[in-house]
């Protein structure tokens, strides 16, 4: 706590010495309280004093889509008034971003244009799901959460069948998010998949290859998955008329390698999306966009930017 | 000594299956003593050596069609014996749809609990599975060891809630830290708390009830004079804890839960006619 | 070599792979004018499998006119190509394989549903002859079993029971958990399993005798039986000489030779200790019926009733540990095979069992067409005694 606390505090000690005061006595209360204090003077005051309130009846539409970007601890919150975007890195070579847009939320409330904030996530989902997560239909847990500002904890207050549970997260100082500059004009291949015909592709991925080569064409093979193991090469060619592509614009081929290592967190969000895009830049970087539908039918997305790994002569 | 019992209602076998298993995860070893009417599993690491204690204790005549019994001598008609609670578990498995199941004390290579089983077949002849379970006799002077855990005076005593909405907090709250606090009042409210560098989590349980342990004052139940809101509370190893829910196949009728401030934890569930106690001590 | 398998033969292909894979390390594959040979041999060479696909198997089956040719790889890639076995049987609609010996490349590729096709180049050594040589024709004993009958029985047993024992009356089959001899026996619980000879398709009695052998490769094999539900038949004789288990049809045949334990390595006091080479154990029926009297071993109550008098107390240690110590030092403790590596538990993927020598070959020898310099090479592998690590692996 004193570390990331500290951070916060001497950021802000130069902005404005009396929001270091409230941190450090809303530090002190939050140790306090959870020895003795019962919930009702756990949240002090109205919600006017957070700068951003978001309610959920049903805490798994958040907790779903944020596993899906769960391969790193840090996760960067980003919230705007159009909802929630929420970003972890690896290695400044891949970048996942998670969009949970305001009207998912039952309440989205901001004060400020953008609040940004960073916790840990591994701890985030484990309070998330601290019912469980169950399944069972009609039974879910609600979830209002909190943020203060600057200094400040995230406050999770969730609520099962009657039972209740307090979270308090401190947040971390914000890192600048890479940018990517993968911008649509750049694209040169594009294609859409059901995102099962990728699933059963990665599950079966050769992971003694260190690599795995996307190769896009206009002509044969069109959509090709390539992996280089101890025991011999495999490739995964999808047919650009199969049922399974829902779009096929491929302009030039295009042959790129990607780390294993980075990929293999993707598998996660593949897992949770109904449909998958895939697309190249002229750089050659890689941008996976899932779509995820929640228990509520609403729409989701998640995001993965890859950089390729080496660049390979095209044939 | 001699015992030998005989079981032929599936639904038994079911039942006494399940408090085997409760058994087997909860501790590796443990001394199980039959006498003419019950039969006790117990385990009794000491409380003060920062182990915990379990004391189960069944009703021989609910499961059992035929139960003979010769103990060491007439006046201590009873048997202890030392097994590995999975030997017997794993015996269990493979008889879930016996015919019938008999237990017994034998002398193979050296002496066993067996186990035999009448399975249905394919022909007219059964198909028979046997297991021999190694035991240790435990000798009568030893005895006194296995003496039911007695109570210290406890501060508080509540009914749990559900214990897989109990689990499923606990679970996860083990992810996060390695302690935490129970803590409860007369006035039915319940709180599991963590604390870390990162978080601290606490989860609010309400209108759960306190068990009235009557006013002759033999169970040594909480004071009258106690402030019913005032909380009592025992830090305890998360893992102690988990094991304890973890290990719990069926959802009984009644549990309870008995705090000794920053002492100890008595669980106590009881399913038809079979009780369990067990004692998580408290940590610094 | 160029084969195509269609649709539920490729499921076949695939588990058959995957039961193959239980037992060793190298697929030796070898494109036979009678069929495709996929065979493999487990580290300790005890035990042996092969499956022959005939020709009928394929939709198309082309072996090479050329020489024999044979190679090997490692088997956890080719299981690869087939990883998933549930989505395998919903999605590939066929399968080519092609064996390019000038490039060394064997390719799989798999023509799923939706158009996706998913090919596998895999490369391989050349390989010797993997041939063992065994004779199930001339066992005195042969049961055959549906596969439930075995999978019901091998349930019964603990996942990490390595062997087990095999024993038979004229009525009745009987199966043990194997335990060593030594200290261990007294920790384990002893587990049998007593089936009538009505359970069995074909029940033939020729000697009363007891075998053990690992019960993983016959897991390996129940995994393929049971999926295809063809009846396994389980050949075998003397303690010592090989148990050959077999599953076949009409376009296939399975064979699994397992090394059994020779006469000396069984323990004498499992269950009965009057047991010499039949099975002991009390019939059934009369187990069942039993009276209290009539079966309940006593225990001397003498030695362990209370009071101070019955014996000089052991050790004030723990409670309990007292008797069958006495027990054992008094009874049974005349083996005379000893085991030096008894107390280093068992590193994974070694050989199981020191105590498997060179079961499958003393007795039978190949056939004349068999009698090629590989296979004299081949068999003097297989025949290598198994606690020589040496020759084992040469």
């Amino acid at each position: 706590m004193s570390l990331s606390f500290e951070k916060c505090a001497r950021k802000i000690f130069c902005k404005n010495s009396h929001c270091v005061q409230q941190g450090i006595q809303q530090i002190s209360e939050l140790t306090y309280n959870s020895r003795s204090m019962p919930l009702s003077t756990q949240s002090q005051g109205g919600d006017d004093q957070y700068v951003l309130v978001a309610s959920l009846d049903n805490v798994r539409n958040l907790s779903n889509i944020l596993k899906a970007i769960a391969f790193k601890d840090h996760a960067l919150f980003n919230a705007t008034r159009n909802g929630l975007k929420v970003t972890v890195e690896d290695s400044k070579c891949l970048q996942a971003n998670a969009f949970i847009q305001a009207e998912i939320f039952q309440e989205f409330t901001i004060q400020e244009d953008s609040v940004c904030f960073q916790v840990n996530l591994t701890v985030l989902l484990d309070c998330l799901t601290i019912f469980g997560g169950s399944t069972v239909p009609g039974v879910t847990t609600a979830l209002r959460m909190c943020y203060n500002g600057y200094g400040y904890p995230l406050t999770l207050f969730l609520e099962e069948g009657g039972v209740v549970t307090v979270c308090k997260i401190n947040t971390q100082e914000p890192e600048e998010p890479i940018d990517f500059e993968f911008c649509s004009t750049n694209v040169t291949n594009k294609v859409i998949l059901q995102s099962d015909s990728l699933k059963e592709a990665f599950s079966e991925l050769d992971m003694t290859s260190e690599i795995l080569q996307i190769t896009m064409s206009p002509s044969q093979p069109y959509f090709r998955l390539s992996t280089f193991g101890n025991a011999g090469n495999a490739h995964y060619d999808y047919p650009k008329d199969s049922d399974m592509m829902e779009l096929f614009q491929c302009t030039k081929t295009q042959t790129n390698r990607y780390k294993m290592s980075l990929l293999k967190p993707s598998t996660k969000a593949l897992a949770l999306s109904c449909k998958v895009s895939v697309r190249t830049d002229t750089r050659g970087f890689l941008s996976l966009q899932y779509l995820v539908r929640n228990d509520d039918g609403q729409i989701c997305f998640v995001e993965y930017y890859c950089c390729p790994d080496e660049e390979v002569e095209e044939e | 000594m001699r015992f030998r019992a005989k079981m032929v209602d599936v639904g038994c076998l079911n039942h006494f299956t399940r408090v085997v298993n409760t058994i087997s995860k909860l501790t590796k070893t443990c001394t199980l003593r039959l006498t003419a009417d019950n039969i006790y599993f117990m385990l009794s690491d000491k409380v003060a050596n920062g182990g915990v204690s379990m004391w189960c204790e069944l009703s021989q005549a609910n499961f059992f069609d035929e139960f003979q019994l010769e103990g060491v001598s007439t006046e201590a008609n009873e048997i202890y014996l030392e097994l590995l609670p999975e030997n017997l578990a794993r015996a269990l498995k493979t008889a879930q749809n016996a015919k019938s199941l008999k237990i017994k004390l034998t002398k193979k290579h050296c002496p066993c609990l067996t186990l035999a089983a009448e399975l249905p077949s394919l022909s007219s002849v059964s198909r028979v599975v046997t297991h021999d379970i190694p035991v240790d006799v435990i000798p009568r002077r030893l005895w006194q060891d296995f003496k039911e855990p007695s109570v210290p005076d406890f501060d508080v005593s509540i009914y749990l809630p559900p214990l897989k909405t109990m689990k499923n907090v606990v679970d996860r709250m083990k992810n996060l830290s390695n302690h935490m606090v129970l803590e409860a009042n007369q006035n039915g409210e319940m709180n599991l708390k963590i604390e870390t560098d990162l978080v601290s989590v606490s989860t609010h349980f309400k209108d759960l009830g306190n068990p009235s342990w009557g006013d002759d004052g033999s169970q040594g139940g909480p004071s009258q004079d106690r402030v019913p809101e005032a909380m009592a509370h025992a830090r305890v190893d998360i893992r102690k804890l988990q094991q304890f829910l973890t290990s719990q196949q069926v959802n009984p009728s009644k549990a309870m839960c008995n705090i000794v401030s920053e002492r100890m934890l008595h669980f106590i569930l009881l399913h038809e006619d079979v009780s369990l106690q067990y004692f998580i001590p408290a940590v610094a | 070599m160029d084969c195509m398998v269609m649709g539920g033969n490729v499921k076949v292909l695939a588990k058959a792979i995957h039961s193959l894979s239980r037992i060793g390390e190298e697929l030796y594959l070898e494109p036979q004018d009678e069929g495709l040979a996929l065979r493999t041999v487990n580290s300790s060479r005890s035990a042996y499998a092969c499956f022959l696909f005939s020709p009928l198997f394929f939709q198309k089956y082309s072996s090479l006119k050329s020489p024999v040719f044979r190679c090997k790889m490692a088997i956890k890639c080719v299981q690869a190509v087939f990883r998933s076995l549930s989505s395998l049987e919903k999605t590939v609609e066929r399968c080519r394989i092609e064996l390019n010996s000038e490039k060394s490349r064997l390719t799989f590729s798999l023509h799923c549903k939706h158009g996706l096709l998913k090919t596998h180049n895999l490369s391989f050594q050349d390989s010797e002859n993997l041939q063992a040589v065994f004779d199930k024709e001339s066992c005195a004993n042969v049961l055959r079993a549906q596969p439930k009958l075995l999978v019901d029985t091998v349930l019964h047993f603990p996942p990490s029971l390595e062997e087990v024992s095999l024993s038979v009356s004229d009525e009745r089959v009987w199966f043990r958990n194997h335990v060593e001899e030594e200290a261990e026996q007294s920790k384990a619980m002893l587990t049998e399993l007593c089936l009538s000879a009505e359970e069995f398709d074909h029940f033939a009695v020729g000697t009363h005798t007891r075998i053990t052998f690992c019960l993983k490769e016959l897991r390996g094999l129940l995994m393929f039986a049971e999926s295809s539900g063809l009846p396994v038949s389980v050949y075998f004789d003397e303690p010592g000489s090989p148990v050959v288990l077999s599953v076949s049809d009409s376009v296939l045949e399975v064979n699994f030779v397992l090394a059994t334990l020779s006469e000396d390595s069984h323990p004498r006091n499992h269950n009965d200790s009057s047991s010499k080479r039949l099975p002991a154990a009390p019939p059934p029926d009369d187990f069942m019926n039993d009276d209290i009297d009539s079966y309940l071993i006593a225990m001397e109550t003498s030695e362990l009733a209370g009071g101070s008098d019955w014996q000089p107390p052991p050790q004030p240690c723990e409670a309990g540990v007292s008797l069958h110590r006495d027990r054992v030092a008094s009874g049974e403790e005349e083996e005379e095979e000893e085991e030096e590596e008894e107390e280093e538990p068992e590193e994974e993927g070694r050989p199981p069992n020191k105590k498997f020598r060179s079961l499958f070959f003393g007795s039978v020898l190949p056939t004349c067409s068999q009698m090629t310099n590989q296979t004299l090479r081949s068999q003097e592998v297989l025949a290598s005694d198994s606690d020589d690590e040496g020759s084992a692996s040469s």
